[in-house]
């Protein structure tokens, strides 16, 4: 992994007992992981065990804690690569070790987020449908066909930011036709999953 | 049911007793042409010209045929109803046959016409799809991902557009089960007990 200077620095003050001790830099993690994961989460500054560090040195560290994190999740790194980059930064084995225990605890839910991050096609989540049989119209009298209002829910960008819908109608033979085709893409992966 | 017709609407389809049955079976074919691709007046002034008849005669009388079509056809009347509402005309025997030649042969498509007038979502027409894996992104490198990208074909009013969406496995399965539940609803007792008895 590829560091910059900044972040390095940052990590190294991390990694300085004189700086920061053993349970400020665990608190410190925690809330640099925290962060990334809801957005909603109380920012670096409002953590009461943090109040007493200088602000500017807390603020450089979490910003090397978050950008290492997130290089780690997104290079799917292991334990020998993170440890052997924490120790370029003079991280000691405590801490390397506790910071490791963090990553893999959050890595699954992180590697979800970065995931999601892309700029993907509106994203189905689920199906409703509706079935009525047309009696008559404004046009044309005794019409009597059974038709189907269907209604993909989907999501769009990261988080399911915003939902929308996409409507439409179709006959009896229109759904067949659409459930035939779905099925085959359902069997088709079904069959790629067991290669 | 029988059809209604109007005074107004008599006097207009009045013109055709006046004419050869030939022009009759004419005007039909033109009235027709006409619901399916929309009307021209300059057939009309080049049929009044040959007839020697005033251009508005050739016109009442073609749209009192389309007018005659559309509302049997709307009304979906019976052969034997549509034969008794053109009597109130007081046309031939031969000129009768002939509309209702030109009605039955022509209901199905002014019905199919007629119905794309009513309000309607858009349709659907196709459906397209893809498997993908997703190996890598700029945020996340060594991944597998599989999803499907859709593309449903809609059509509204004649005009087609397409939706490009996408989604994953166990969503996919869970739309088929979705959807098949809709298709076997048709089939349960409630909807064919009420599908037998609007008739």
């Amino acid at each position: 992994m590829e560091l910059s200077d900044s972040v390095a620095k940052g990590l190294q003050t991390l990694a300085d007992p004189a700086y920061l001790g053993l349970h400020h830099f665990t608190a410190l993690i925690e809330v640099a992981f925290r962060s990334l994961l809801s957005s909603r989460a109380d920012g670096v500054f409002d953590h009461p065990d943090l109040k007493i560090i200088d602000q500017a040195l807390l603020k450089h560290c979490h910003v090397a804690a978050t950008t290492f994190i997130l290089e780690a999740v997104k290079q799917n790194a292991d334990k020998s690569t993170i440890s052997s980059c924490l120790e370029e930064v003079k991280f000691d084995t405590e801490r390397s070790d506790a910071f490791y225990t963090a990553y893999q605890k959050n890595k699954t839910s992180l590697e979800n987020l970065l995931s999601s991050i892309d700029g993907c096609p509106p994203h189905v989540t689920d199906a409703s449908w509706r079935l009525d049989y047309c009696i008559k119209n404004g046009h044309v009298h005794k019409v009597n066909q059974p038709s189907y209002l269907i209604s993909f829910s989907t999501q769009n960008g990261e988080n399911g930011a915003t939902s929308s819908e996409v409507n439409f109608s179709c006959t009896l033979e229109q759904l067949q036709d659409l459930v035939a085709k779905l099925k085959d893409a359902g069997k088709t992966m079904e069959r790629a999953s067991q290669l | 049911m029988l059809l209604v017709l109007s005074d107004e609407h008599k006097e207009h389809l009045g013109f055709l007793s006046e004419v050869d049955t030939v022009v009759v079976g004419e005007f039909g074919r033109i009235a027709v042409e006409f619901l399916k691709k929309g009307s021209n007046a300059k057939i009309y002034e080049g049929a009044a010209r040959k007839l020697n008849v005033p251009t508005h005669s050739v016109q009442y009388g073609v749209e009192g045929l389309m007018y005659l079509l559309t509302e049997s056809s709307k009304l979906m009347i019976s052969e034997v109803d549509f034969q008794d509402s053109v009597l109130a005309l007081g046309f031939s025997e031969e000129r009768n046959k002939l509309l209702l030649q030109l009605y039955l042969e022509n209901r199905k498509e002014i019905r199919n016409i007629l119905s794309e007038l009513g309000p309607a979502l858009p349709c659907y027409h196709n459906l397209e799809w893809r498997l993908d894996v997703q190996l890598a992104s700029r945020t996340l490198r060594q991944q597998v991902k599989p999803t499907l990208s859709l593309k449903l074909h809609l059509e509204s009013g004649g005009i087609r557009s397409a939706r490009v969406l996408q989604t994953d496995p166990a969503t996919l399965l869970h739309l088929v089960q979705e959807l098949e539940r809709a298709l076997a609803e048709v089939k349960s007792n409630h909807c064919r007990r009420i599908l037998r008895n609007i008739k």
